[in-house]
């Protein structure tokens, strides 16, 4: 008799327990779209631990394969970090894989090594020699650190879910985790490649999932913990900074009843300005107090920045950059091939004339040799334009973000954070791609129209990530699984995106063009792969396309390149001009 | 109170229940990790999806396992089964084809049936245009790259995925509509579940053949025995028996059944033999003859004259029937290997003697089953087409069983079909199927160690079983276990599931005595043989039942 009085009269305290009472509450408010039709609400939804365990086979079975450089490096860490007193990490130079990551990854490496094995550390994993020699038991273990660490991207995106509470909201978020878990550039660059991604990102999706609890210390704690793990994520530092600078620490209500001078104290909220930095001050102290201790603060920045390099690295990233080389390359040809163009262009840009008429160097230089001389017509970039660039659309992104420092416009924030320095940033791989997808991704589900930009973005990313596995025995799996992800998600984006009543009216005018372009894109890439792979593949057959070599990279990050910012554009236009997706809804 | 109670009891859960009218609510496939994966596309206007995101992971899964090393890597001068497979390529896309099964035969002369020819220089055609290294006449003897390496896998990939894929779902489609308890989730579970085969991935992809084609054509010959269209089944069963004569295995079951779907099932027997139907038998048997004449006519073309034509098909039969080997090449799985340890045939009987022993010995084993079912069909008015897969099964696992030259990866011939009766909502079946499934990997694990796949073997051994919910201690949702099954049949299934990893620990750490090198080899062959024989047993008693 208690027991039924008690389901009767107060529902709300058993609302947990009760899965299926609170969405009907969420449909009302969730907008025309409800795909799921109520008998499959008490069915059984995917579980993220599902997917992390079957991924876990492919992954265990790309052990055998190719993995490039990048293992030997950490490889290498590894034995710096073992066998090295903290104050030589980051001197030592033995091998050209010198230490160039924040302490908390040197601390990590440092914790790994003490696990490694006799039988692993007797096959050469902790050896400080100039090249490593190891064999398949180092490769065993530092693959399966990989798989290891990479559960922290798993927790993240379980706590995630969890932080939401209705059966619709649930089911939208489990996509978005479900997403990230599988998504390709992870396998692509963690997995085949090597790298210890998944960590880091895992790092980022705490950011992203106490921001959207506001639980603003966590926030800064896990970003700074980031930071401290891998210097990248500092593009996305301002972000974060205003962010919590507006929603934490500044109160910008004015009280007219109170004098002037009691607002101007009220305007920052001093205690939690102090807990906050009180929080990302420790974690930095504890990275870097080491080595301030042993006065190797120079060493170490002068590892983490170097500035020697070149706009682009050997293989370009499909950025605004590689756009703007690949027009440099058009106007030589141009230049060389029609003599009336000659004086105009001259008179336009300035260039050295010298220059375009010493063969080798223009030859080294089409065929993708980083040499001197990156441009011949067009205007030189310098690491200071570059900056500049970035700077100022990182900054154009932040002033909304101030303004309303929703946790939608706080993503939003980050996600143009990430696109303004993946497409103006100096010397950017192509593997930081997955800096703006990661975000992006969060957003996805928002409105239905930044699918559209989502599916542009995220698939020219993760083509673009294809050249970076150039072994033909991984060809066949990077293409599938690629392909594979693709039509799960945005097929499951599509189901669970919310379409509004805007997302309608403004489909029937030119947007609608706008977004079958951008799917035209996106199919477009399957005939790009496939050209390039037929180059790939008939180059010992034909001579001519053995000189097409370095084309064939340039097709992928151009052809990539454009459909990122065609992406960011969109994606722009919705930032700025659409109020209604970045408003906070509970 | 309590009313209001109730009330909200059954306001709270209304969809099971309607859901519980419209679909099986017992269905346990529901219940395993796979379904779960899965169950995002369960509404039927997905399911489409469901199917090509299948397709698609097995064949991310086969490229995957291909990363691997494959059968003779690195082993001079021989090499392996790779090497055979190119240098078939290469001799048939170099030598005119009435040389193809006299040239050097020390050196992987060509010893599978003419289809098998055809389909290799095919692939020789297209690898010889992209380079011509790979395949250059005596030259390219042992060659080893990633790019042939990368071209093989390929073929391998691109045969399976053009015989076997569409033959799976066709076989598991009719099958399915048919048995009207099962949902087409059920379906795609299923097919999942054949095109992530161990035993075939690792065998295929990994050691490396390409038995898919063969079984696909099998499988396709099914289908059309299950819809009737015997002549069409018949030149898919030809085709699939000159691809590689291991699909002779299921030819007793496949005659029988011809034999049996030429009666009209009447009220009395003597009226139901009296339907035969002549015509239609010398139809089908017109078909096989066409069939097999078309496929070798290509080498009657090339001799020059007749009595060159039948030496040519002479040779290419002593090539595939080599009965001058033993009764036994390797360890294996079956019953003189395994008694072998008792009985030392080689010793006690001429090789006569034997090869006449095991022909009884396999007849003996394949008349239950097939006049059984034979039987059951003609008495019957409907087909049941359950009658096709325990036949099939039962006949190839008894060939497996007693037939002499029996190589472990035979162990795929019975395999396939038995893997059928997976589309089934009993416990018991599946517990038992994907029991044999477990065992017939384990039993090529020898094998795959020495070719250095162990790591492939573990993690596939591994996932099907966790695909199947297999690492649940609930036994209602663990597919591994046996409810509804006798305690026997429990007890049989539980304790060689303990033996399994027992026997992995002790492999692993524990080198075999000195005087018993092969020990460890034995072990597993035996195991396996008894349990290979139970599960003969077993199927014996559910076509009984049936």
């Amino acid at each position: 008799m208690g027991k039924s009085t008690e389901t009767h009269t107060s529902p709300r305290r058993k609302l947990p327990s009760f899965p299926p009472e609170k969405p009907q509450k969420e449909d009302s408010t969730a907008g025309p779209v409800n795909l799921e039709s109520p008998g499959d609400q008490s069915d059984q939804k995917t579980k993220l631990v599902n997917l992390w365990i079957i991924s876990l086979f492919i992954k265990v079975l790309l052990f055998v394969g190719y993995h490039s450089t990048d293992f030997d490096v950490h490889r290498n860490w590894l034995a710096i970090t073992n066998k090295l007193p903290i104050l030589q990490w980051y001197t030592e130079n033995t091998s050209q894989w010198t230490l160039d990551y924040p302490p908390f990854f040197a601390y990590f490496e440092w914790a790994l090594s003490q696990f490694v094995p006799s039988v692993v550390a007797q096959d050469g994993c902790l050896d400080i020699v100039e090249k490593g020699m190891y064999g398949f038991p180092t490769v065993v273990f530092q693959r399966t650190t990989v798989i290891l660490s990479e559960v922290v991207l798993f927790l993240a995106l379980q706590k995630y879910i969890d932080s939401f509470k209705g059966q619709i909201g649930r089911s939208r978020a489990l996509v978005v985790a479900l997403s990230l878990v599988l998504s390709p550039g992870l396998l692509i660059i963690d997995h085949i490649h090597f790298q210890y991604n998944g960590m880091m990102y895992g790092l980022l999706v705490l950011v992203i999932a106490y921001a959207r609890q506001e639980q603003f210390l966590w926030c800064g704690f896990w970003f700074s913990v980031l930071l401290c793990f891998k210097h990248i994520y500092l593009y996305l530092a301002p972000a974060v900074f205003i962010f919590l600078l507006r929603a934490y620490t500044l109160n910008l209500q004015y009280d007219t009843k109170k004098s002037f001078f009691h607002n101007a104290i009220r305007f920052v909220r001093w205690t939690n300005l102090l807990k906050l930095g009180s929080v990302v001050i420790s974690v930095f102290a504890v990275a870097f107090g080491p080595f301030v201790y042993h006065n190797k603060i120079p060493n170490l920045l002068e590892r983490l920045f170097p500035f020697s390099r070149g706009l682009t690295h050997a293989y370009w990233a499909p950025n605004a950059w590689a756009v703007y080389l690949f027009m440099d390359r058009i106007l030589i040809q141009v230049y060389k091939r029609i003599p009336l163009s000659r004086l105009p262009l001259h008179k336009i840009f300035h260039f050295n004339i010298a220059a375009l008429e010493n063969e080798d160097l223009l030859n080294s230089a089409t065929r993708g040799i980083v040499g001197d001389i990156e441009f011949f017509i067009l205007p030189t970039i310098t690491p200071g334009l570059s900056f500049l660039l970035t700077l100022f659309y990182q900054i154009m992104a932040l002033i909304p973000l101030f303004i309303q420092p929703t946790y939608e416009r706080f993503v939003g924030a980050l996600t143009l954070c990430g696109y303004a320095s993946f497409l103006f940033g100096w010397h950017v791989h192509e593997k930081a791609i997955l800096i703006v997808i990661f975000p992006a991704t969060f957003l996805v589900l928002k409105d239905i129209r930044l699918l559209n930009c989502f599916s542009l973005l995220a698939s020219c990313g993760y083509v673009s990530l294809f050249p970076l596995i150039y072994t033909c025995e991984e060809w066949l799996i990077k293409i599938l699984y690629t392909l594979l992800w693709y039509i799960i998600y945005y097929f499951s984006f599509r189901k669970v995106a919310s379409v509004t009543s805007e997302s309608y009216s403004r489909n029937a005018g030119g947007i609608f063009l706008v977004e079958r372009m951008s799917s035209l894109y996106v199919l477009g890439l399957i005939p790009m792969t496939i050209i390039v792979s037929l180059i790939e593949l008939l180059k010992t057959k034909f001579v001519v396309l053995e000189k097409l070599e370095f084309m064939k990279l340039m097709i992928v990050s151009v052809y990539c390149g454009v459909g990122i910012i065609g992406s960011w554009n969109r994606f722009n236009w919705l930032y700025f001009l659409d109020e209604s997706i970045w408003q906070r809804t509970k | 109170m309590a009313k209001s109670a109730a009330k909200k009891k059954q306001g709270s859960q209304p969809s099971p229940s309607i859901k519980g009218a419209a679909s099986p609510p017992l269905n346990p496939y529901n219940s395993t990790p796979l379904y779960n994966l899965l169950c995002g596309f369960r509404r039927a206007q997905d399911q489409w999806v469901a199917r090509y995101v299948t397709i698609l992971s097995a064949v991310v899964l086969w490229s995957a396992v291909g990363l691997g090393l494959y059968s003779g890597m690195g082993q001079k001068p021989i090499n392996g089964d790779f090497e055979a497979q190119r240098h078939w390529m290469e001799i048939t896309t170099h030598l005119p084809i009435n040389q193809w099964y006299f040239y050097d035969l020390q050196y992987w002369g060509l010893d599978y049936p003419p289809l098998t020819a055809f389909h290799l220089w095919l692939f020789g055609v297209v690898g010889n245009f992209i380079d011509p290294r790979w395949f250059a006449l005596d030259v390219s003897r042992g060659i080893e790259n990633p790019q042939i390496k990368t071209f093989m896998r390929m073929s391998s990939i691109i045969s399976q995925l053009v015989f076997f894929v569409p033959a799976v779902m066709g076989l598991l489609h009719q099958l399915g509509t048919q048995k009207k308890n099962l949902t087409r989730m059920n379906h795609i579970i299923v097919i999942a579940l054949i095109l992530y085969l161990p035993a075939l991935v690792l065998i295929d992809h990994g050691h490396f053949q390409y038995n898919s084609v063969m079984l696909g054509l099998f499988l396709l010959s099914v289908g059309d025995l299950i819809k009737g269209n015997l002549m069409l089944a018949s030149v898919w069963f030809m085709s699939s028996i000159l691809f590689k004569q291991m699909a002779l295995y299921y030819s007793p079951f496949i005659f029988v059944y011809i034999l049996a779907r030429l009666f009209t099932p009447k009220k009395t027997l003597g009226a139901t033999i009296l339907s035969f139907s002549f015509g239609r038998l010398v139809v089908v048997g017109l078909t096989v003859i066409v069939t097999t004449i078309i496929m070798v006519f290509p080498f009657l073309l090339a001799a020059s004259n007749g009595s060159e034509a039948v030496s040519l098909i002479k040779q290419i039969l002593i090539r595939m029937f080599p009965f001058e080997r033993g009764l036994f090449e390797d360890k294996v799985a079956n019953f003189w290997c395994s008694t072998n340890l008792v009985v030392k045939y080689s010793q006690k009987f001429t090789h006569e003697q034997l090869k006449l022993m095991s022909l009884v010995c396999t007849i003996g084993a394949f008349t239950p089953p097939c006049v059984m079912i034979f039987w059951k069909s003609i008495r019957r008015q409907s087909h049941n087409p359950d009658y096709v897969i325990y036949g099939f099964s039962a006949t190839a696992w008894a060939f497996y069983l007693f037939l002499f030259q029996v190589h472990e990866k035979t162990v795929l011939v019975p395999l396939v079909p038995t893997l059928f009766l997976l589309l089934t909502t009993d416990r018991s079946t599946i517990a038992h199927v994907q029991w044999i499934n477990n065992v017939s990997i384990f039993s090529l694990f020898p094998l795959l160690k020495k070719d250095g796949l162990s790591l492939q073997y573990y993690s596939m051994f591994l996932m099907i079983n966790w695909l199947m919910g297999g690492f649940t201690l609930s036994t209602k949702s663990n597919m591994l276990w046996p409810s509804g099954s006798n305690l026997l049949s429990k007890l049989v299934i539980v304790s060689s599931y303990l033996v399994i990893p027992i026997y992995h620990l002790v492999e692993h750490n524990i080198l075999p005595p000195s005087r018993f090198p092969d020990l460890w080899v034995i072990a597993n062959t035996t195991f396996s043989f008894a349990c290979f024989s139970w599960f003969y047993l077993w199927l014996m008693y559910k076509i009984y039942n049936l």
